[in-house]
């Protein structure tokens, strides 16, 4: 029985060989292929095109954040400072204003990678690092550690250590069904209006100076941090570069389901956990320098992801977005009004609540 | 190429498969039947390696699915789930291309044969047409054709499908149906299948493999296993099987369960009075269609073979 049938395979083999051996033409729809050396890359188009004008915007954004302010620098001596000539503002743009604006982008952009990467395994435009626990983990760590007197330096430190926590909680709760995307949700939740519960209970039984100063860091600010947290971030986002390269591609089938994606040969839930770790992982880590900047992270890969029209959030578009919009928030809270100093979170959740009734409204419209 | 070796598999508490022995023979198109919850589904999602059995193997050519790496399985055996989720926004091209998957590297996304396969499995599922159209707004039939292609350019020997013909209007059940046996007769591929009509299954199938409560009833051409018996041991339900005028396979036509639904007098006499109905009929221009409803009767109780069943 299976021989005769063996001598039909190879006869059916025999006519495939033709076609496939053809030259392709297929191209992706809308993507170009880079190739450099062994290697090839698909890149989407349009992520090339919105990439640079919002790199445009974010050089634009970041003259802007270092020329206004008491004193305002004209934009030319801001470049002339930046490029080393030496001018009489050099200590207001470099020393004062520079490391902050460096520190909104870099923030930005870690944001804007955690947010799109948990976005992508939980299917959910909604799910961020504020919505999973990570923020609140990180949030409750901070605010035991300013609360009980602890010196600054554990503050950095403790936020991260709550917020790795916190995700391995979320994690651990979600995984049980390999990490399906409702269940990481939900766990996730869960997680953060207990941490949040928690968070609050400390803070309202501590002394009311050292309360309000949780308080602040909770809201989230770049006012007093510059090179350091910069650095640590940036660290962190350059450490695991192999790891965002990778994660670049892997998001591409990450809208598949788990059957369709095994089928390719794929191991969706090891991947899921892999994907959601390192957004955790950068998520923690930012949180842990600037304090729980809301809704950057939740916006910024669905800005990005409209813009390129990709049926996924793009990762480098949605760091790009991300960057632009903390260092837009972070300028308007410090000059909208002037010259009392708003702390950028709250602007981010200005602008990101309004934009959530946006989606809402517009998932209902679509539905019905 | 595949088999089963004592396979107990299942979901959570629920053993569906319990101890199979199967085995499917290369370049053929088997197509799986049963009832609902007879275990079809899980023994296709087994074969996949979608799930992992509990007790057994599966043998992909003498080799424990499970043990071989997912993508060299991948580069072999391709699977189309029974209803997958069409990413929101995705073009055909692009979906027809995540089949090169098992091929591509994260450092190498993209070759010359990764081109070739997606041109060669557009056309052949006809859908190279639609390439640059988002799958979310595509009917039905062109869907599941694009499914099929993202299959095919997995470039597998094998290829292993869930109810592929659910959602689809007969037209396009017919389409997606006559896909497959090309690939079988013309590309030789091995195709096996989850069917639910038993008339489609005898049409295509070359090897029928019938199920219930997670065992297999019988295994072998249509021709020569689908009878009556068959069906009420399988289904529980009393059939003619006739031979398909057009291509002669076992036609499977359930018994007549109502007296009234050979009676087309007493079916169109019900929504309306009975009395004058049944009168206007009677006295209806043509008297010859008057009187058919009892010969036709006749004649269908006269084909009946009700004796041995």
């Amino acid at each position: 029985m299976t021989a005769p049938s063996r001598d039909r395979s190879a006869g059916g083999v025999t006519t495939i060989e033709p076609a496939v051996a053809t030259a392709g033409t297929a191209r992706l729809p809308g993507r170009s292929l880079l190739r450099v050396g062994p290697l090839s890359v698909q890149i989407r188009r349009r992520s090339v095109l919105v990439a640079a004008v919002l790199l445009v915007l974010l050089a634009v954004a970041g003259v802007l954040s270092l020329s206004l302010g008491t004193p305002y620098v004209a934009a030319g001596d801001v470049l002339r400072a930046l490029s080393g000539a030496g001018t009489p503002y050099d200590l207001v743009v470099l020393d004062l204003r520079l490391p902050r604006v460096v520190l909104a982008a870099v923030a930005g952009a870690a944001f804007g990678v955690a947010g799109t990467l948990i976005q992508s395994v939980a299917r959910n435009p909604l799910a961020s690092p504020d919505v999973i626990g990570v923020t609140q983990g990180a949030g409750l760590a901070a605010t035991v550690a300013l609360t009980s007197g602890a010196a600054a330096v554990v503050v950095g430190p403790a936020a991260l250590a709550g917020g790795l926590v916190a995700a391995a909680l979320v994690l651990a709760l979600g995984a049980r069904h390999g990490l399906a995307a409702q269940r990481f949700v939900l766990a996730g939740v869960a997680v953060a209006f207990a941490l949040k519960a928690l968070t609050e209970i400390v803070m309202l039984t501590a002394e009311a100076i050292d309360g309000q100063r949780a308080q602040i860091w909770l809201i989230g600010t770049l006012a007093g941090k510059g090179w350091t947290e910069a650095a640590w971030i940036g660290a962190t986002l350059l450490v695991l570069l192999p790891v965002l390269a990778w994660a670049g591609w892997a998001l591409n089938s990450s809208a598949l389901d788990d059957d369709t994606a095994r089928g390719i040969g794929l191991r969706p839930v090891s991947r899921r956990i892999a994907l959601a770790g390192t957004g955790v992982l950068v998520a923690a880590m930012v949180t842990a320098q600037v304090g729980a900047v809301d809704f950057v992270a939740l916006v910024a890969p669905q800005v990005a992801r409209r813009l390129v029209r990709a049926e996924r959030p793009p990762l480098v578009c949605a760091a790009l977005m991300g960057a632009l919009l903390l260092v837009l928030a972070d300028l308007a809270g410090r000059r909208l009004f002037a010259p009392t100093q708003l702390p950028a979170g709250v602007l981010t959740a200005a602008i990101g609540g309004p934009y959530l009734m946006y989606l809402l409204l517009r998932g209902r419209k679509r539905s019905s | 190429m595949l088999s089963t070796r004592d396979l107990v598999a299942g979901y959570d508490e629920r053993t569906v498969l319990d101890g199979l022995d199967l085995e499917l023979p290369a370049d053929a198109f088997t197509v799986i039947v049963g009832p609902n919850a007879c275990g079809k589904s899980t023994l296709l999602r087994t074969l996949a390696r979608l799930l992992v059995p509990r007790r057994g193997s599966v043998l992909l050519d003498g080799k424990a699915i499970q043990e071989l790496p997912t993508r060299e399985v991948a580069r072999r055996l391709a699977v189309l789930p029974q209803s997958p989720l069409v990413p929101e926004g995705v073009t055909v091209a692009d979906l027809v291309g995540r089949g090169r998957q098992p091929y591509q590297r994260w450092w190498r996304q993209w070759s010359e044969e990764d081109s070739s396969a997606v041109d060669h499995a557009m056309a052949l599922a006809d859908v190279a047409g639609l390439a640059d159209r988002p799958v979310d707004t595509l009917s039905g039939g062109q869907r599941q054709r694009v499914w099929i292609a993202m299959t095919l350019a997995q470039d597998t020997e094998a290829l292993l499908l869930d109810e592929p013909t659910t959602f689809l209007d007969l037209a396009h059940q017919v389409e997606v149906l006559d896909l497959l046996h090309r690939l079988r007769v013309e590309r030789g591929r091995t195709v096996v299948a989850v069917l639910h009509d038993l008339n489609q299954a005898a049409r295509y199938a070359d090897h029928l493999v019938a199920m219930r409560s997670g065992a297999v009833v019988a295994a072998g051409p249509p021709r020569e296993i689908l009878t009556a018996e068959l069906v009420r041991e399988v289904f529980g339900l009393d059939c003619v099987v006739v031979p398909c005028p057009v291509t002669g396979a076992p036609l499977v036509v359930p018994a007549l369960t109502s007296p009234t639904l050979a009676d087309p007098a007493a079916r169109s006499s019900a929504p309306t009075p009975a009395g004058t109905a049944s009168g206007t009929d009677a006295s209806s221009p043509t008297g010859s269609t008057g009187a058919t409803p009892a010969g036709s009767e006749n004649a269908l109780a006269g084909s009946y073979p009700s004796e041995g069943h």
